[in-house]
């Protein structure tokens, strides 16, 4: 903890009330705040939380007996999906002066957000039918037909596609991050419990792409010009040097810094999960202008070979923030969506 | 919240009959922020400038939408009206209802329709706009001409003027590119270093014009009016004002290689003069072939040397210079032989090109004046082969225009140099154009011993060895064939666009057509303008021509670019530009090398990049890759163009 003897302070009089939510994620960003370690005692320490359904048994019914901003600050991570996970997004708004978006999910749809590439009954017909590690002759579906014949259940409840969080409920600030840095989800309950509340709306980390902080900056060319991509496995990588300079795509132009550049330490290319800069409204159409603008040729044929190289593009450059895109999703039943 | 004020114009029945105005007045009177929309008949007129201009004033209108033709007709006149108003020129958007409504379908209700959405998304767009303001840098006066050939060299001499500084780039050692190395010219055939000797001369020695001999332009930034130009000089190892032409060093040096100013025809020294009676009378150093430069202690040319001219420690040298405009001149080079082998050039001695056969013309030329076989004999019958590489698709289309003139000079020339010689022309048409070819070519045709062989097409001919003589089999003009041998041959290949024009090409950015020659603005009406404003292209650079031709359009892009370009003028700079947010830059270099305009650089310092205002055109191609958003196009912010599709999209219009 930054300052141990400043939460003390704090401590003494009423503590603040904290409350942690998941909604649809993959419990990454829980892990995120387990990281803290010994420093998330220091924390609860010096904060009454609430409700955190991964840790503590508390439940929908003690948080609505709370008194609307009775809650200093939640964390939610995850996306909507599902109609309970709107009402608790709701409820936890009323009940909390500061609702923050915890991690990719909840910033920008993150990687269940690639659920927006497919139709809500594709998406169920895989998970309940196709998959081959299922047998299921039944055909069961939560949310299609009765088996006995008693009528349809219906989707309710399961929404045609995932939005953001910020799409459902204002948010106060962000802490992006698949999952976030734990210094970073530290940051953001300092930020709460030392009462320096950022402008509203600001995503935490910094205000430059990752290349300012890039341990491999120092490679960077002057001109960079590609026949094509390569994947890692494709070629000899040199561990120190800037993978786009190496012919492998590397979104870190593209995607907030501040995390510490975790994935090029660990010899990863960015994935951007931190997400479009402050001026960008769609990270996987900049992501494709700017490696489109490394293309070497005006040739058709070549332009079509440096395409092709890139693998998988739209789950690659939408990876975490296809929810929050300007692509609106492919939906079986637009009326029946939110 | 804006005020802003439709402006929807009649254009007389253009836009009336093919659109509803009462329909598209009612639905822009409805959009959120506007005061008011009406129909002027129109609009570009007196009175309708008139109007806008009072609208603006009393109705206090902070944003001017206008319903017309295309912005490229009218832009400037509404935007000129707009700042008389007192209001931000830039506070006004065109919505083109007639090239892109009115004309596109005789179906009323669709145009109609369509013009709602141009002016919905005009008007969500003109609110997003911000104000720009024009700056104003001083215009450059000086001009840089790159090549000393005779168009070169005229366009030079027309601009150097007092407040002119004119600097001339040129490849080779020397001044006259081809044109000084010709010792007859046609059709009055004077000498050619005489009758341009006084030009050479007065080009040398002026004062305005600075010479960078050995030079090669590397890199052009900026546009008319403000160009940047680097230069790389190579050296030249000969002070010329040490220099006095004595020719010592030149016996003193031990190599010996091709001349290629005497079309190889001869050998030189590893230091040199190009040829006899050269300008500069300064010799050069060849460091490919010095021994000095290849590892070995020869240092016989300086230690020759009664001056102290020669420094072999001279550095080439890199320079930048600031011009407001630039005319190619960099001439043309001939047909490559290697790729026609059925005229026998290289394979058999005594095939010469015309170029070749000049210099043997020459009387300071490498034979004195005489045309001899490589055996030393006189030659006896001597072929003229017209259209060589030219005229047919296979390698270029055209006609160079000059060939079939001097090929006719040379059989002058040769029935002058040696008695009794017989002379056959192969040709296909014979191309005698200008008030003085025909009256030429009568006077040559009657010359006794001159034969012509009219052959059905330019590559209906094949010329092989036979014995020591030299064979040619051709079809005649009924399509039998037929054989002749002679002891010389004379090519005319096509001329080409110099050898390097490609590259020359991706240096100033121009188009390139057939033949490699640089394309004109229009081939009629704009001959010597090239499409990048500023860009000037003159003599064979652009086409084939001869030399009075070449001279014209030297003069006439210098007289473009004096008409044009008035030292100390101002010139008003884009204000549509790009601007980089300095906080927001990552440095990840991804803009660098996107810039046509050369207007990006990296500041080492901050690890960020920067634009340079003065050189940016706003093209808009960084702001676009900028993967941080940190580029903002001027005047096309995201916001605009969102709002603008927004606008173009939205439903409130049915």
């Amino acid at each position: 903890m930054s300052d141990l003897s400043q939460l003390k302070t704090l401590s003494r009089g009423k503590k603040p009330k904290i409350a942690l939510c998941w909604c649809s994620s993959c419990g990454g960003c829980e892990e995120s705040v387990f990281d803290l370690a010994e420093e998330l005692v220091d924390i609860m320490a010096v904060t009454d939380i609430v409700f955190w359904p991964a840790a503590l048994d508390a439940k929908y019914q003690d948080v609505a007996a709370l008194a609307d901003g009775e809650i200093t600050a939640t964390l939610v991570n995850g996306a909507i999906r599902m109609e309970h996970q709107e009402e608790m997004a709701r409820l936890l708004r009323r009940k909390s002066q500061w609702l923050i978006a915890h991690g990719a999910c909840a910033h920008l749809g993150g990687v269940v957000g690639l659920a927006n590439f497919h139709g809500s009954a594709d998406l169920l017909n895989r998970a309940y039918q196709e998959i081959p590690t299922v047998h299921h002759p039944a055909g069961i579906c939560p949310f299609g037909e009765a088996p006995d014949g008693a009528g349809q259940v219906g989707k309710r409840g399961f929404y045609e596609t995932v939005l953001p969080l910020n799409r459902m409920v204002a948010v106060d600030f962000y802490i992006p991050g698949c999952p976030p840095p734990p210094e970073l989800v530290k940051e953001g309950l300092m930020m709460v419990l030392e009462q320096r509340l950022p402008p509203a709306g600001t995503i935490l980390g910094k205000r430059q792409a990752l290349c300012q902080s890039c341990p491999r900056r120092g490679s960077l060319p002057e001109t960079l010009r590609l026949k094509e991509f390569s994947r890692m496995h494709q070629v000899t990588w040199d561990a120190a040097a800037c993978f786009l300079a190496q012919g492998i795509i590397c979104l870190g132009p593209a995607t907030r810094g501040g995390c510490q550049a975790r994935c090029l330490q660990g010899n990863m290319p960015c994935r951007g999960c931190f997400g479009p800069l402050d001026l960008v409204r769609d990270q996987g159409a900049k992501s494709l202008s700017f490696l489109a603008s490394l293309a070497d040729s005006a040739d058709p044929e070549d332009l079509q070979r440096f395409a092709d190289s890139i693998p998988d593009p739209g789950g690659l450059f939408y990876q975490f923030s296809l929810a929050a895109s300007l692509l609106k999703g492919k939906a079986d039943d637009q009326k029946n969506n939110h | 919240m804006a005020r802003i004020g439709i402006y929807i114009c009649e254009c007389g029945p253009h836009i009336k009959e093919a659109i509803d105005l009462g329909q598209l007045q009612n639905f822009g009177q409805g959009l959120a922020q506007v005061v008011f929309a009406k129909s002027i008949p129109v609009l570009c007129s007196p009175e309708g400038q008139e109007i806008i201009g009072k609208d603006i004033r009393q109705q206090r209108l902070s944003r001017v939408v206008v319903a017309a033709c295309s912005p490229k007709e009218h832009e400037d006149t509404f935007r000129k009206i707009v700042r008389q108003a007192g209001l931000n020129p830039y506070f006004l958007q065109i919505a083109n209802i007639r090239e892109q409504c009115a004309w596109v379908t005789a179906d009323k209700q669709a145009a109609t329709d369509k013009a709602k959405a141009l002016l919905a998304a005009a008007v969500k767009r003109v609110i997003q706009h911000e104000p720009l303001e024009t700056q104003e840098i001083e215009c450059q006066g000086d001009v840089l001409v790159v090549g000393a050939g005779v168009a070169g060299m005229s366009a030079a001499l027309l601009l150097a003027q007092p407040q002119r500084r004119v600097y001339v780039v040129e490849k080779s050692p020397c001044i006259g590119g081809k044109a000084a190395r010709h010792a007859h010219i046609f059709p009055h055939l004077e000498c050619g270093s005489c009758v341009l000797a006084p030009l050479l001369d007065e080009f040398l020695h002026h004062e305005q014009i600075e010479l960078l001999t050995l030079s090669e332009v590397q890199g052009v930034a900026g546009f008319y009016g403000n160009f940047t130009v680097r230069i790389k000089q190579q050296a030249r190892f000969v002070n010329p004002a040490a220099c006095v032409g004595c020719g010592l060093c030149l016996e003193a040096c031990p190599v010996r290689v091709r001349n290629e100013f005497n079309e190889g025809l001869e050998e030189r020294p590893g230091i040199f003069l190009p040829y006899t009676g050269v300008l500069p009378p300064v010799p050069v150093l060849d460091k490919k072939h010095c021994l000095h430069f290849r590892g070995q202690h020869c240092q016989a040319c300086r230690e020759a040397c009664p001056f102290g001219a020669i420094s072999l420690a001279d550095q080439d040298r890199l320079q930048e210079i600031n011009v407001g405009a630039i005319i190619i001149a960099t001439g043309f080079d001939l047909f490559d032989l290697q790729k026609a082998p059925q005229y026998g050039y290289g394979r058999m001695e005594n095939v010469y090109t015309s170029l070749e056969l000049e210099r043997l013309l020459d009387a300071a030329g490498p034979s004195g004046g005489q045309v001899l076989l490589r055996n030393g004999r006189m030659p006896e019958r001597i072929a003229l082969v017209h259209c060589v590489g030219s005229r047919t698709a296979r390698f270029n289309d055209y006609c160079s225009g000059v060939c079939c003139q001097y090929a006719l000079k040379f059989a002058h020339l040769l029935h002058q140099k040696i008695p009794g010689v017989s002379l056959i022309h192969f040709f296909t048409d014979l191309c005698l154009p200008g008030k003085e070819g025909q009256r030429f070519a009568n006077r040559v045709l009657r010359l006794p011993g001159l034969e012509l062989r009219r052959l059905p097409g330019p590559e209906a001919l094949e010329i092989t060895a036979a014995g020591g003589k030299i064979a040619i089999t051709y079809q005649d003009g009924e399509g039998g064939g037929e054989g002749v041998e002679v002891d010389l041959v004379v090519l005319a290949p096509a001329m080409e666009g110099a050898r390097n024009a490609g590259e020359i090409a991706r240096i100033f950015d121009l188009p390139q057509g057939a033949g490699g020659f640089f394309t004109e603005e229009s081939n009629r009406l704009a001959p010597v303008a090239t499409a990048r404003k500023g860009i000037m292209v003159a003599g064979c650079a652009q086409a084939p021509m001869d030399m009075a031709s070449a001279i014209a359009q030297g003069q006439a892009a210098a007289g473009m670019i004096i008409s044009d370009l008035t030292p100390g003028a101002k010139l008003a700079l884009e204000p549509v530009t790009s601007e980089i947010d300095a906080h927001l830059c990552s440095g990840c270099k991804i803009c660098l090398s996107l810039c046509s305009f050369q207007a990006l650089s990296y500041d080492e310092v901050d690890g960020v990049a920067a634009i340079n205002a003065v050189l940016c055109r706003g093209c808009g191609v960084c702001a676009a890759a900028c993967p941080s958003g940190a580029i903002k196009a001027k005047h096309f912010s995201d916001r605009a163009i969102t709002a603008e599709i927004g606008g173009l999209l939205s439903d409130d219009r049915f």
